[in-house]
């Protein structure tokens, strides 16, 4: 009896100890801070559970934007830095362009089983270098969306019998709405006061009116400057008629309306799950998402993507072996995109996005249609998150939202601006 | 004895002679001065409470509008978050292993340089003196670009050691030791020498001893400006692992939103080790900092 | 005695070494290869060719650049005058004081000297939260009873970043002024007083001729410090309005960490470098004259 036991502990610790030399450990860096950044790390929690005693990834969550890809552009090019990291696809022209990535070769992502075929072809293309070399894997679609509260829209007329907003398309309309939410205690529209969020609004707002932020090298060229200063003064006049509370940060905007100090509010998707999580806990009153409306010609709402990439460590590169983990990984993430489209997200992975599950999800299934005429950033080594780009947003589309310049001052400044620097 | 090491006795004693003087007449504007540099002080130390007092409220209480300087309901649920959901242990760990580094290495090179520059001859002694006097004020975050390259030469970006490299370079460090062993009196020297102790014995029996006090508040100000030092650890480090604290708090993100009373409480681990030395070695941080800047008494 | 000369020069050697080391491989080697740099189109890890004065006609040209250093100096005016001033003053009160109360109202002024940027940053970014911030009542006051979010209101950034710079430093001033008021032989002061001068004559005529070295002391040490300024801007700023609120250090971190231009960002080094040591040695100058007092 006793040599049985002894036996048995003696295999449980061999088992262990050789466990312990299999497990191969991934670094991962993300930049998943808003409320999807909790679905991400039940995703991880979920994949290490799975491959246990195999395979485990070691997350860290940096500081969204800039922080984080100096960080990941420094350390590529001194041969540190994680064996996987997410990376926005409006910034792979940059990303490439300073050879802070690793291109993936078609075996590797063969050998891991993710095909070109199950991602939508602008997106998979999106993800590729000039050279033609794939250099990520996509994740999702993201984009931004109107947010509300159903009785307030209720009690100012403008809630459809489906529950949706009714009579917010055209500008002209859109503002008679907010006067009509807009009271003493409440603001109509609350909106973060980030550059990137001025981005994403300005951009919508443009392109709702064809307009060509960057083509042939040039930007905002010809009549596009007076798009832009259009969509620059709509948003000013969001803030100057006292609807939307000027200068509110990204936390303060999100509270202003889960609290119930303003009727709408607009942010990225990614901010779902805050809402989905208050409400399951009853603390949030009736709520609802949808695309952002139509201000102008047709529908046009900015997109980006959220993708996997391998940092190009310089003399210090992610060993084959790794990498295979890696893009084993990655597919494992696609495969189970569904729980990250709790987040908010639209899943790039065709099998999951036009799966009868997420096409049932709510509240994505409400504004899901925005994919349909979703436009990107513009394709260029100043663009994307962390770029000149969404630096001179900060510069000039929140100062003019805020009314510290004229929309006319500012669509012409941030085009010789950055015009200046595509040198 | 060296002159420059000011005690408190100094100051009573005219103080008190002062005082004197003072009561013979109601002294209205003398009053008014203290009452003002009281309330300033009040003023002063009021942001510091502030934060400190939003770490033990619940995130309700503290989005509440309205003023309370005491939360309603006390609690440590910040700080029990931060320690079990950051990795706020092994930031406190690499802080204290840099800035160790780099105090002892710092306090060691300099008094020997001091040393031999104050008490001994050497060909180039003069041009080292003046070299270092030239750099009193080294602008090191001029130089973070070639520091960033050299340090990778050296694969050493991303390690502690990395980190420690760049912080070095103390130029003054040197020159206060410098200024104080060429205030110990030729006597000690004449002697111990006739005695036949060497150099190094110099140094260690009779110099730095007689200077203890000097060695202790370099020590506390070479420490707290390394634990402080923010722009080189976050340009060295990019795994969260080797962060510092300073570095750490800034940049790394727990995935559960926002909270203020969270970023509150990290920031506040972050500040006690340096505020509780402060606290305990008050005198001598505070006469460090009048080292450092080369005045003596 | 030869021999004792030598092994005096062995003994210098050896202690003199590890410092000769440091200072050659991290100050001296990188300040060379930084001259060199510049000179280069090189991105920040890698090499670059020779494209000589170009980097510094680039910087001439550059906006983002001449706003840097516009803002530079405009932060060094708005942190260093008034943390010299202020800072004399708070050592007059607190000089006056004695025993523990002066104790605890100098650690008042004094502890948040000690306390590491980031965590600056996180009580500020507190105090002046645009919806939460207490400091937002007094803000009002002056604001129409409207909050403002003061980090990103552009002409107010330098000004309210200079003011936490002031906050955070100002212990460290005071500090070296009261080490010169403990200097002025109180002999003077009670002459003075007998002969019925007046407080403000006190001062005027002698405690501020004294505490005058002290005063020039003081300014050059922040001027120089403050031109490093980075710290503060960069965390303040992130997210905001970095076009309008950039500052030289700043600058040089977003063209060689961001923008992987290690040419231009060295070049934009050897300005802000050429700067400081100028006024380093102008700063000598007045210690030496001080000194030869």
């Amino acid at each position: 009896m006793i040599r049985k036991i002894l036996y048995a502990t003696l295999a449980s610790a061999a088992l262990t100890v050789g466990a312990a030399h299999a497990t191969e450990t991934i670094v991962w860096w993300d930049f998943l801070s808003g409320g999807d950044g909790v679905r991400m790390k039940a995703m991880l929690d979920e994949f290490n559970k799975e491959h246990d005693g195999k395979v485990h990834i070691d997350a860290t969550t940096l500081e969204w934007g800039v922080p984080f890809y100096t960080k990941v552009q420094t350390s590529a090019a001194t041969g540190q830095g994680p064996d996987v990291m997410t990376y926005h696809e409006s910034r792979m022209p940059l990303g490439i362009s300073t050879g802070s990535l690793s291109p993936i070769a078609p075996e590797e992502l063969a050998a891991a089983g993710i095909k070109a075929s199950d991602f939508g072809p602008a997106n998979w293309k999106a993800a590729q270098g000039t050279d033609g070399q794939q250099y990520a894997v996509p994740l999702d679609i993201h984009s931004i969306i109107l947010y509300y509260n159903k009785d307030m829209l209720r009690k100012a007329g403008l809630l459809g019998d489906d529950g949706k907003p009714k009579g917010l398309d055209g500008a002209a309309n859109f503002d008679a709405a907010l006067a009509k939410l807009t009271t003493k205690e409440v603001a109509g529209l609350s909106v973060p006061n980030d550059g990137a969020t001025g981005w994403r609004i300005f951009y919508t707002l443009l392109n709702q009116q064809d307009g060509q932020f960057f083509k042939d090298g040039k930007f905002l060229d010809g009549d596009n400057l007076d798009k832009a200063t259009t969509a620059l003064a709509e948003m000013q006049k969001w803030v100057k008629s006292g609807a939307t509370p000027a200068n509110t940060e990204y936390p303060a905007s999100i509270a202003l309306f889960t609290s119930g100090k303003a009727a709408m509010h607009i942010n990225g998707v990614w901010e779902v799950p805050t809402m989905v999580d208050l409400a399951k806990k009853g603390q949030l009153f009736d709520w609802g998402a949808i695309q952002i409306p139509t201000f102008y010609a047709h529908p046009a709402t900015w997109a980006d993507s959220h993708s996997f990439a391998i940092p190009n460590r310089v003399g210090n590169p992610v060993d084959p072996a790794k990498r295979k983990l890696v893009l084993d990984a990655v597919h494992w993430f696609n495969e189970h995109s569904l729980e990250w489209a709790g987040g908010g997200h639209i899943p790039a992975y065709l099998p999951v996005q036009e799966s009868a599950e997420f096409k049932a999800l709510k509240p994505n299934s409400d504004y899901s249609s925005l994919a349909k005429t979703a436009v990107f950033d513009p394709v260029s080594t100043l663009a994307g998150v962390a770029s000149p780009v969404y630096d001179a947003s900060g510069n000039y589309v929140i100062p003019a939202m805020m009314g510290d310049m004229t929309p006319a001052d500012a669509a012409k400044k941030m085009r010789d601006d950055l015009q200046g620097q595509a040198k | 004895m060296t002159a420059s090491v000011e005690t408190g006795a100094d100051l009573v004693a005219p103080l008190a002679s002062r005082r004197l003087a003072r009561l013979r007449h109601l002294d209205l504007v003398g009053l008014v001065i203290t009452l003002v540099t009281v309330v300033g002080a009040v003023l002063w130390a009021f942001p510091l409470y502030w934060g400190l007092v939003t770490t033990f409220k619940p995130e309700y209480e503290v989005v509440r509008p309205g003023v309370e300087l005491w939360p309603q309901h006390f609690t440590l649920e910040n700080y029990a978050h931060v320690l079990l959901q950051t990795k706020i242990g092994l930031w406190y760990v690499n802080s204290l292993i840099t800035s160790g580094a780099v105090t002892i290495i710092v306090v060691m090179m300099a008094a020997g340089a001091g040393y031999a520059i104050s008490q001994l001859e050497f060909p180039g002694r003069r041009f080292f003196w003046w070299m270092i006097l030239a750099s009193f004020m080294i602008p090191i975050p001029a130089l973070i670009v070639n520091h960033f390259i050299l340090m990778s030469q050296l694969r050493v970006i991303n390690t502690l050691a990395g980190v420690v490299g760049p912080q070095l370079i103390a130029p003054v460090t040197v020159i206060i030791y410098k200024q104080f062993f060429d205030s110990v009196p030729k006597d000690f020297r004449e002697a111990a020498v006739i005695d036949g102790a060497s150099e190094f014995q110099l140094l260690f029996r009779i110099y730095l001893p007689m200077n203890w006090g000097v060695t202790t508040a370099l020590a506390i100000i070479t420490f707290i400006a390394a634990w402080n030092l923010f722009l080189w650890p976050f340009l060295a480090v990019s795994s969260e692992d080797k962060m510092n604290i300073t570095v750490g708090i800034t940049q790394v993100h727990d995935a559960f939103g926002v909270s203020y009373g969270r970023d509150l409480a990290v920031a506040m681990l972050a500040a006690m080790p340096v505020a509780v030395i402060y606290l305990i070695f008050q005198r001598r941080v505070t006469q460090a900092i009048m080292l450092s800047a080369g005045i003596k008494g | 005695m030869l021999r004792s000369k030598r092994s005096e020069y062995t003994t210098a050697a050896i202690l003199m070494a590890p410092f000769v080391v440091i200072y050659g491989l991290l100050f001296v080697y990188p300040t060379i290869k930084m001259a060199q740099l510049s000179l280069t189109d090189a991105p920040l890890i890698g090499a670059g060719k020779w494209v000589g004065l170009d980097n510094y006609y680039r910087l001439a040209s550059d906006r983002l650049f001449s706003v840097a250093v516009w803002n530079t100096v405009y932060f060094v005016i708005l942190s260093v005058v008034p943390s010299t001033l202020v800072a004399m003053l708070v050592a007059l009160g607190v000089n006056r004081l004695k025993g523990w109360t002066q104790s605890v109202v100098l650690a008042a002024f004094f502890l948040p000297y000690i306390l590491p940027v980031s965590v600056v940053f996180r009580i500020w970014s507190w105090m002046f939260d645009k919806d939460f911030g207490i400091a937002q009542n007094a803000v009002q006051l002056f604001n129409n009873g409207q909050h403002l979010s003061i980090f990103r209101t552009i002409p107010l950034f330098m000004p309210a970043v200079a003011f936490v710079t002031v906050w955070w430093l100002l212990g460290f001033n005071v500090l070296l002024f009261i080490a010169g008021l403990r200097n002025i032989s109180t002999e003077i002061y009670e002459a003075a007083g007998l002969d019925g001068a007046s407080r403000w004559a006190q001062f005027t005529r002698i405690t501020w001729p004294l505490v005058w070295p002290v005063t020039v002391l003081v300014f050059t040490i922040n001027l120089i410090l403050q031109l490093k300024i980075f710290d503060q801007v960069y965390l303040f700023a992130n997210g905001g309005r970095v076009g309008a609120t950039m500052v030289m250090v700043q600058f040089i971190f977003t063209e060689a960490f961001q923008m992987n231009k290690g040419g231009l960002a060295a070049a934009a080094s050897v300005v802000l470098f050429v700067l400081i040591v100028v006024l380093s040695v102008v700063q000598f100058q007045l210690l030496r004259a001080r000194g030869a007092r």
